[in-house]
């Protein structure tokens, strides 16, 4: 028996476990193959707070500060290295302006810097089409697998109960209450489910009959990361529109790692495509020439869940006794995952948090009513 | 001639090349990394933690040359005066002219046939005179493997060049060879395969209705302590340097590994002086090995190692192009179907399937040249094939236990991107048993080689230290591209 079970080991899965834990909950975790196996391990292990609403920033500023106690906490790599968008005419830089201002509110110390300064921090970079940049030295990137395996491993510690290799293949549930799940390794009995299967949320909503239209669809994404090069080459992340919606940052390992927004879906496959092979190529070395010298390593696909607006579901299903989602993050749930985690056992153990979870309410698609898009790469 | 010679070379391409300022004895056409072993030179590059690098073992070699950083140490053939300089793994051309943009060349055949080994030769053969194929070889030789020996293969009648130079005089006007050119994936393409290939900075695209992968196999890595010292070579490196190049890999080697034999006869073919020492613990020396020590702390005074411990299929292909393994005779194998596929429309033949006599390699190639044809409509009998590979049984590799309580695991190098075997085995007994974690918290088969050298190490000690199957371990699929490619190379065009 299990007081609260979640659905899906990604990084929103565990540390939610993690923080249900730490406040003395009884948790289990259920992983159909490992855990960061979904998407999290296959994300571009950026963190930043250059959001374009309220909500969002919000949430990142929290999640920015849970990121760096939990980084020197666990001792796994988390850097503010600093997010920058390059901007390439008058129409972007009015957009990023009308960002800055939101980001700024919230004390996130954004700011409009000149092409030479942006060459100053990546000094790479072609500077040659850009009129500006949005710089926020706060931002930062992870790595993903440390902090991963790390959240997971205290959550154990802890006393939270993981089970990998183990599918869920159905939710019990009679007169409207969840009696427990079925899996590939028998039934977990429980009351309070959390569906944290990100691009498989749809799949675990149909299983336990959600009477909500929630659109959350697979996508295809893919990143690509080259030979080692000497550290700080490129410290921060770096995005740019123009050219084919990409980002780019170097690991702490050392490679260049990154995307572009070339989707295919929705679909479940993560067969990385020889499109998209020649697609980032041609974008990163305009970005940064001297990326066309380097040996390309791997490249692999994961999954953006995709919900009309970019934003997630977050919240409580209520005519399901108990039956909670955190799923449809496209590209944001890596960064977002520690203060999601938070927001999430607020409204588990209180029914409420000071977080701006209303935005994500799962029941604003059935109401017709969008969000501002959220910002989004890759 | 250089200190190293085997054999005369051709006065005619003597030129002078310069290595960290100094004059050397070079030919043009030799590889860089040969050029300099002659010279007695193995110390070429240095890894991102300062580990000394040669060309002959595991790593990349990236190396300067006129100048420009990164160049690959392995491929660029020698030229008069060039200048030669050591890097490090992580410098890079930063000042980056992006030259014209080649066109794309594009061919389209029936069959693509990756690998140009007996196995891939036997597959040509078999088709061609129905078929259009394109053969595609990432060495500068046709034969593999067996293009590296001297000595007489059991079921050949006569000697391996000799046998090589009769199956290329047998191609007729359906085939195009695509020598020293790289397959980088195998991806669908609607009722075609695509098949990007390069050759230097020339990107290559083959449609194909089907595809052969006689991808061969790799050499096994030995795990003792300083493995990564330049002077270590594998079996297939000190056979090249010796039977294509003319250069002995030393004046004294040890010969270490399960398979002595496979090197040894060929040592003698030269008269190059060496030991067998089958249990190496540790090399030492300053810019290369100097002696061996072995588990009973006898020292040797050798100048190279030659590791010779026996072969697997190389399982990155397979896997990239869709294909499942199952774990049998001691390795990761592809699991085939009635007709020799991985899965419709792709073959595979030769050691990509199993390790045995290069003979039955090449009938494993006339056995899925024959079931394509069948495919294609064409009267055959693959059976005939089937029947004369049953008097070939692959080989069994042992699995020897790795000596974890006799090393230091430090200078144990398990990946030749600077993973040691500590680092996997501290994870490994911190409780994570599952490869795909390990394999991401220590970078392990996620380098230059996609685990091509270094996974089989990892599955090999997860399953030594937790008692889980080799069966059951949760191995990695490679991913595209399956060689590194520079980016600028598959940039699409304008």
């Amino acid at each position: 028996m299990a007081d609260i079970l979640i659905i899906g080991g990604g990084i929103i899965g565990v540390t939610l476990a993690h923080e249900l834990v730490r406040r003395g909950e009884d948790v289990t975790l259920l992983e159909k193959r490992f855990i960061g196996s979904g998407s999290t391990f296959r994300c571009g292990t950026g963190i930043r707070q250059q959001f374009n609403d309220e909500a969002n920033v919000q949430l990142m500023k929290r999640s920015v500060e849970l990121w760096k106690k939990y980084s020197e906490e666990y001792g796994f790599s988390f850097q503010q290295t600093g997010y920058l968008f390059l901007l390439y005419d008058d129409d972007e830089v009015t957009e990023f302006k009308k960002n800055i201002a939101i980001q700024n509110k919230f004390g996130v110390p954004t700011r409009l810097i000149t092409p030479e300064e942006a060459k100053e921090i990546v000094p790479l970079l072609d500077i040659s089409e850009v009129v500006a940049a949005s710089w926020n030295p706060t931002d930062g990137k992870a790595d993903p697998f440390h902090s991963t395996a790390a959240f997971a491993l205290h959550a154990k510690e802890m006393g939270a109960k993981f089970y990998e290799r183990t599918e869920v293949k159905d939710i019990i549930i009679k007169n409207g209450e969840i009696k427990g799940v079925k899996t590939n390794r028998g039934v977990f009995k429980t009351g309070i489910v959390v569906n944290a299967t990100n691009a498989w949320a749809k799949l675990i909503n149909a299983m336990a009959e959600v009477p909500v239209r929630i659109p959350i669809e697979p996508y295809k994404h893919q990143a690509v990361i080259t030979q080692p090069i000497k550290a700080g080459s490129i410290n921060p992340m770096v995005i740019s529109f123009k050219y084919g919606h990409a980002y780019l940052t170097q690991t702490a390992h050392g490679g260049v790692v990154g995307g572009v927004g070339y989707e295919e879906g929705p679909i479940y496959d993560l067969n990385p495509s020889y499109a998209f092979l020649k697609e980032v190529s041609y974008y990163f070395t305009k970005i940064i020439p001297a990326l066309g010298e380097l040996l390309i390593l791997r490249t692999w696909a994961g999954y953006y869940a995709e919900t009309p607006d970019g934003n997630a579901a977050i919240g409580r299903i209520n005519e399901i006794d108990e039956f909670y989602i955190a799923a449809g993050f496209s590209g944001h749930g890596f960064m977002m995952a520690p203060a999601v985690a938070e927001m999430m056992a607020d409204l588990i153990i209180k029914g409420r948090t000071a977080l701006p979870a209303w935005w994500f309410d799962p029941y604003r698609f059935e109401r017709g009513e969008f969000r501002t898009t959220a910002i989004q790469m890759g | 001639m250089r200190p190293l010679d085997l054999t005369e070379k051709d006065p005619s391409k003597k030129v002078t090349i310069y290595f960290e300022g100094k004059p050397y004895e070079a030919y043009e056409g030799e590889k860089i990394a040969v050029a300099l072993l002659a010279n007695g030179i193995y110390w070429l590059t240095t890894s991102t933690e300062g580990r000394k690098r040669g060309a002959f073992y595991f790593g990349p070699l990236p190396i300067v040359i006129n100048g420009i950083k990164n160049m690959d140490g392995r491929k660029v053939p020698v030229r008069a005066n060039m200048r030669i300089e050591r890097q490090n793994y992580g410098e890079f051309q930063e000042e980056v002219k992006i030259d014209e943009k080649k066109p794309v060349l594009r061919y389209v055949v029936d069959v693509a046939i990756i690998g140009a080994g007996p196995a891939g030769l036997g597959a040509l053969l078999e088709v061609q005179e129905h078929l259009t194929v394109a053969l595609i070889e990432e060495k500068s030789w046709l034969g593999g493997d067996l293009w590296l020996k001297r000595v007489k293969q059991k079921g050949f009648d006569d000697e391996p060049q000799e046998v090589i130079k009769a199956m290329r005089d047998r191609f007729n006007q359906n085939v195009r060879v695509f020598l020293k050119t790289a397959a980088i994936g195998i991806f669908d393409e609607g009722e075609y395969f695509l098949i990007p290939a390069i050759r230097r900075n020339q990107l290559i695209e083959i449609l194909s209705k089907r595809v052969v992968l006689a991808t061969g196999a790799v050499d096994n890595i030995l795990l003792f302590e300083n493995n990564d010292m330049p002077s270590v070579f594998r079996r297939a490196f000190a056979l090249e340097v010796m039977n294509i190049w003319g250069v002995a890999p030393g004046r004294k080697v040890a010969v270490v590994g399960s398979k002595p034999e496979e090197i040894t006869a060929e040592l003698e073919r030269w008269g190059i002086d060496y030991v067998i020492v089958p249990n190496p613990k540790r090399v030492e020396g300053r810019e290369s090995v100097e002696r061996l020590i072995d588990m009973n702390g006898n020292v040797h005074d050798v100048d190279a190692v030659i590791v010779a411990d026996g072969r697997r299929p190389d399982i990155n292909p397979v896997t990239q192009a869709g294909g499942k393994l199952r774990f049998r005779r001691g390795y990761y194998m592809p699991i085939l179907d009635m007709n020799h596929r991985i899965r419709d429309g792709i073959y595979a033949a030769g050691s990509a399937v199993s390790i045995k006599p290069h003979y039955a390699n090449y009938l494993e190639g006339k056995l899925v040249g024959s079931h394509i044809l069948k495919e294609f409509g064409f009267e055959t009998e693959p059976c005939i094939y089937e029947e004369k590979l049953r008097e070939y049984e692959p080989e069994t590799v042992p699995l020897h236990r790795i000596e974890y309580d006799s090393m230091n695991l430090e200078d144990v190098q398990i990946c030749g991107c600077d993973v040691s075997l500590k680092k996997v085995y501290d994870v490994v007994e911190s409780g994570i048993t599952d490869l795909q974690i390990i394999k991401r918290l220590t970078h392990l088969a996620m380098g230059f080689c996609q685990g091509r050298f270094c996974l089989f190490n990892g599955a090999l000690l997860v399953s030594q230290r937790t008692g889980i199957d080799m069966t059951r371990i949760d191995l990695p699929v490679a991913r595209p591209p399956i060689k590194n490619v520079r980016m600028k190379v598959v940039a699409r065009r304008d």
